[in-house]
């Protein structure tokens, strides 16, 4: 999504300008000079309210110098990788395994992967991980605060997924799979050789940038008390009593990470000539 | 807990939880549009600093993780002199992270109208907002009604944040955990709250196809 809207060599944003005669260049200098001039008293004012509320204070940011404050936050953040991850494989399977039951052809199938799918589409996360930590234990299942975080997020994820699968292959043409059937090869096997393997690599990068929603709902671990990075940082609080830099800090490590998953899908995208199919890009519910 | 006992006890907090919900929803996807305007017109306008501004908005909203976001409108704003109440925090959280979306979404809307439709209708000779108005700006709102649907239905799961706070009265996330500190509701006290979400995401989604089929520009 992001691809097109950043970059691209004559972007719409620049073709909607002509080519600015003397007048309207010194309009377009005075508005950038005194927009120039707003964002920077934006910045100011920010500064200035941390400085007047004293969170500028060395003692708030001085222990991010000491190597044990960042290998516990890193830590933290093996936490969170580790679910994201394994939330992200779970995902994998049972979302392609959801498009595969809703293009089966067989009618009961395809109706309930069609519901499943919706219904995981049309939940928070949040109300998930409820279900895992509070209704769960009430029926005598004992699980693992790891399970706990991970089984919700990769159960939101496989509706997205499975979303995600089926557009890719919607893109696969249809003339391969006539082909295919018209040399005799069986339904089954024609979407196993011929159409999923386009279908898959179609997806790799929309299947990259659904990490960072992955990441994003591991967030919430704290909710069942798995150390995740933010849990860490709760404990870091406490430590050295300095929320606002360390929340902060935090924040701009997740904003990095999903950053960089996001570039990445962009660049793999690009790479092999495909379009990102994110949740807002797929037909809704 | 059967069904008729669970809902006789407690079928007037689902209620309200499903208001406040719907409530919530409707209020930040109509504020959500304006911010998502506001900053789109910054990312195209002619000046740099607001061009930097507006895509540095976008990248920070639509990558940090809301709950991170909340906690720091919750926690780490009173300490910058600035207390917000609880409702408005996490309104302010879904508002911030879906306009960063919202943006993108016009973003690409814009995008898909090709660069020779500008230089025709420059051509013909109309002036730079009459373009905007007649050829840009319609074109771009037909091709964003699916991802601003799907925006929508985001915007309805984004305020189950408002279970990480104190809410009254809660929202329908934040109702499941109430009731089961306070009896064993089982999966049921579970099921009706996310029957409430999946069936207005469902609604939404019927809505928002109908509406698509209906302008959508077939290229």
């Amino acid at each position: 999504m992001s691809a097109q809207a950043t970059s691209g060599a004559v972007s719409i944003r620049d073709a909607l300008y002509e080519t600015p005669g003397p007048k309207t260049r010194v309009k377009i200098r005075i508005g950038t000079a005194v927009s120039a001039v707003a964002v920077a008293m934006l910045l100011a004012f920010v500064v200035h309210q941390f400085w007047a509320t004293g969170q500028l204070d060395p003692r708030y940011w001085m222990f991010f110098t000491q190597m044990s404050t960042w290998s516990y936050l890193f830590a933290g953040l093996r936490g969170t990788l580790a679910v994201a991850l394994t939330a992200g494989a779970i995902a994998l399977v049972l979302g392609l395994a959801l498009m595969l039951g809703r293009t089966s052809g067989i009618r009961p199938l395809a109706a309930l992967c069609r519901v499943v799918t919706d219904f995981f589409r049309g939940v928070p996360s949040l109300l998930l991980i409820y279900f895992f930590f509070l209704v769960v234990p009430q029926y005598g299942i004992k699980m693992s605060s790891f399970w706990m975080i991970t089984l919700p997020v990769a159960l939101a994820a496989s509706g997205v997924l499975a979303e995600v699968f089926r557009a890719g292959v919607n893109a696969v043409p249809r003339g391969q799979t006539e082909a295919a059937l018209a040399l005799g090869m069986r339904p089954f096997r024609v979407k196993l050789k011929i159409v999923l393997p386009q279908a898959i690599r179609y997806v790799i990068p929309s299947l990259i940038s659904q990490l960072v929603v992955v990441v994003k709902d591991t967030t919430v671990a704290y909710v069942v008390s798995y150390p995740d990075m933010l849990q860490n940082a709760r404990v870091l609080i406490t430590n050295y009593d300095a929320l606002v830099s360390t929340y902060l800090v935090v924040a701009v490590i997740y904003i990095l990470l999903n950053y960089a998953i996001n570039q990445l899908s962009v660049y793999v995208a690009r790479r092999s000539g495909t379009r990102v199919v994110s949740r807002y890009s797929t037909n809704p519910a | 807990m059967g069904l008729s006992e669970l809902l006789a006890t407690y079928g007037r907090n689902y209620w309200e939880a499903l208001l406040s919900t719907w409530g919530m929803t409707a209020l930040c996807f109509a504020l959500v549009m304006l911010v998502a305007i506001a900053v789109t017109v910054m990312r195209v306008s002619p000046f740099k600093p607001l061009r930097v501004l507006g895509d540095g908005y976008v990248q920070v909203f639509r990558n940090i993780p809301g709950v991170s976001l909340l906690i720091i409108i919750v926690y780490a704003l009173p300490s910058l002199n600035l207390v917000l109440p609880y409702r408005t925090c996490v309104i302010l959280t879904v508002i911030l992270v879906a306009s960063a979306f919202g943006s993108e979404n016009f973003m690409s809307g814009i995008n898909t109208i090709g660069v020779g439709q500008i230089e025709a209708a420059r051509s013909l000779g109309l002036s730079f907002g009459k373009m905007l108005r007649r050829i840009v700006i319609p074109q771009a709102l037909r091709t964003t009604v699916l991802p601003m649907t799907n925006l929508l239905i985001a915007v309805l799961l984004t305020t189950s944040l408002g279970s990480q706070v104190p809410l009254d009265p809660p929202e329908l996330t934040g109702v499941v955990s109430y009731i089961n500190t306070r009896s064993t509701g089982g999966i049921l006290a579970f099921g009706i709250a996310a029957a409430g979400y999946a069936l207005t995401a469902v609604a939404i989604a019927f809505v928002g196809n109908r509406i698509d089929k209906k302008v959508r520009i077939v290229r």
